[in-house]
This record gives C-alpha cells, structure tokens and sequence, in this order.
C-alpha cells in the first residue's frame, strides 16, 4: 500500500476541520485546552491515516477518531476550569457580535461542560444531524440505549441552561 | 428549549478559522492515556536498567567473599532473565499500535484492558525482584559469619524469619500497589468511569 499523502491528508483536514473545532469547544472550556485538544485530534487521525480504508466519507471516519480522542484526552492538570473565561466568552459574542445565534451557541457551549464525556457526545453527534443508529454505531450501543441517553441528556441539558438563568 | 433551532445554529455556525500546516503533525507526541503509560514506563524503564547495572558491582562495593559472589552472581542472573523477558513485553505494548477508527466502547474497552495488563505485568515484575532481593539478603545472612546480624539470626527460631521475611514481601507488595496506584491508578480509573456512563441503561 502507498504512503499517505501528507498533501492529500492536510486538505481533507482543511476541508472538515470545522468538525474537530465544534468537537474542541464541546469538550474543552479553556481556549488553551481546546488548543491542545485540536493539536491532539490533528496528530491521532495523522497516526490513523492508514487505516482510513475510503469504504466510508472522510468525514465518517473524522468524527469516530475526533470523539474517540476527546473522550479520553485528559486535560493539564494545572489547568482549573476557569467560569470567568466562558462568560467572558459570551459577553464578547454579546456585545461584539450582537447575535442572539452566537450568543445561544455560547451559552451550549458553556452548558455542554457540566456534561460527561460520553453525554457531550452524544450532543454533538445528534446536533450533527446524525440519527439515533448513527450514534449507537459511533458510540458502540445499542440504537435504543443511545435514544434513551440522549433524551435523557436532552433533558439534563435543558436544566443546567435553566440553571444558569438562560432558556431557548 | 427548541433543540431543532439550536441544530440549525449549530450547522449554520462557521468554525472554518485557521489553516491546518504540516508543522502540527510534527508538534508534540500524542497524548492519550496509554500514551501517558507509555511515556512512564519508558522513563521508569531506563531507571530500572541502571540500577541492573549498578547493581552489578555489588560484589565489588561490599566486597563479597568467593562464595557470596558466586551466590549474587546466580541471583542476579535470575533478575537480569526476569528484566530481560518483561522488559519485551512491556517494549511489545511500547509498539503496540492503537485504532481510533474504532466504535468508542470497543476503543475504550480496548485501552482500559490494556492498561490493566501492563499495571499488572509492572507489578509482577516488582514483586519478583522484590522477592529475589529479600532471598538474597537472607542467604547471604546466613553465610556470613561473624557480624551482630549473623550471630542473631543463629540464635532466634526459624519462625521468626519465615514471618518477617513474609512482613516483607506484604511491605513490597503495599508499596508496588501504592506506587502503581499513584502513577498508572487515575487513568485506568478515568475510564472504567467513562466506560461505565455508556454502559448504563
């Protein structure tokens, strides 16, 4: 088999890396956090490259090693979650932006951290459009287990944004 | 909460910043937890390996007589074949190559067993040269003559040796698990949890 193409490689991360910038955010709280973990999918789907078969879209393939590298990445440990950072996060999309949409999207994101790994996934996968079979193949259960969770962390979601004094 | 409006949000929203460069393949070595492991033993490795060959000039240091040194040599013998055959295997999941491309369960039921073995085959490996080390010095007690030490050892009963030399392997066994614990035990920990939050129903 040919070595992977470090040219063909890089565009088709440029093509979708919007995919592992929406992962970073979903997981990560600290700007440099999320730094790390970018860095860290970019070098896993690198070192998986070969596998990568083609009998699926990049993309497919993308979200797998992306979720399954932000599921176990730990984080520094001199790194405390700082709240300060992510309202000021939203206070930026506030007032610079003035869009309700980012501020909605900013107010998820912070949400979103209260969750644990595996609830953040299945988020993100529903909130990539992917349905309930497509998430139990990702995840590795079964379709109804994964209906069950993700309402489940539907409703925890909902509550946490209630919580912190925020509805849409 | 309207989830069908914030999907769309979320669709709509562009994250396209910021070019990927070849430099961040090159940027820093991966770091999942069997990374971390990894990146451990290897240090924890070469440690071991020095002090194998320090502890080859034992003899020569404390002046062993003939037949003391001929007992260390078989001794050290047994520990170098001991190193020798985990030294491979923990080098055989060194290279061990791991596939992302995996559903998360399999991926996470995959690096969690494999953590634990390499735990294990660590703490065995402790244990025996634990063991070695204690029947060494026990040996060489008994050989040689004429210090306080010696002189004790002949006068008191075979069970109290037995029962000290077995306080011993229990103290090698709490330190080998206190140690694992310490290093290897929160990451094997952190998944098992993770692991767990998908397995309920």
């Amino acid at each position: 088999m040919p070595e992977p193409s470090t040219a063909d490689f890089l565009q088709l991360i440029n093509e979708n890396k919007g995919i592992i910038h929406k992962v970073t955010k979903m997981y990560m709280d600290k700007v440099e956090d999320r730094e790390d973990l970018f860095q860290e999918i970019v070098m896993q789907l690198w070192k998986a490259y070969h596998t990568f078969k083609g009998s699926s879209k990049f993309s497919t393939w993308m979200y797998r090693v992306a979720l399954n590298t932000a599921i176990i990445f730990f984080k520094k440990e001199n790194r405390k979650v700082d709240k300060t950072s992510l309202n000021e996060q939203i206070d930026i999309a506030d007032h610079n932006d003035n869009q309700e949409k980012e501020e909605k999207l900013a107010y998820l994101y912070r949400a979103v951290q209260e969750l644990n790994p595996i609830e953040k996934a299945l988020i993100f996968l529903f909130l990539e459009n992917q349905s309930h079979k497509e998430i139990a193949q990702n995840l590795g259960i079964t379709e109804i287990n994964a209906r069950v969770k993700l309402n489940r962390t539907k409703e925890k979601l909902q509550q946490i944004i209630k919580k912190n004094g925020y509805e849409f | 909460m309207n989830f069908d409006q914030l999907k769309e949000d979320w669709n709509n929203n562009n994250n396209n910043h910021g070019e990927v460069s070849e430099n961040m393949l090159k940027m820093k070595e991966a770091h999942t937890p069997i990374d971390k492991i990894r990146k451990q033993m290897k240090q924890e490795f070469f440690v071991q390996l020095l002090s194998l060959l320090l502890l080859a000039f034992t003899p020569k240091i404390f002046g062993f007589s003939s037949e003391l040194k001929s007992i260390f040599i078989l001794f050290y013998a047994i520990s170098c074949a001991f190193c020798t055959y985990y030294f491979f295997k923990f080098y055989t999941f060194y290279k061990h190559s791991y596939d992302l491309g995996l559903d998360s369960r399999k991926n996470l039921l995959w690096f969690y067993y494999e953590m634990k073995l390499n735990i294990e085959l660590y703490k065995a490996l402790t244990y025996i040269l634990g063991f070695i080390a204690l029947s060494f010095c026990t040996t060489a007690l008994f050989i040689i003559k004429g210090t306080l030490l010696s002189e004790i050892l002949q006068k008191i009963s075979m069970f109290y040796i037995v029962i000290n030399a077995f306080v011993a392997i229990l103290v090698i066994g709490l330190i080998t698990e206190f140690w694992a614990k310490l290093y290897y035990g929160k990451y094997v920990k952190q998944i098992k949890t993770i692991i767990d939050s998908l397995d309920e129903e």
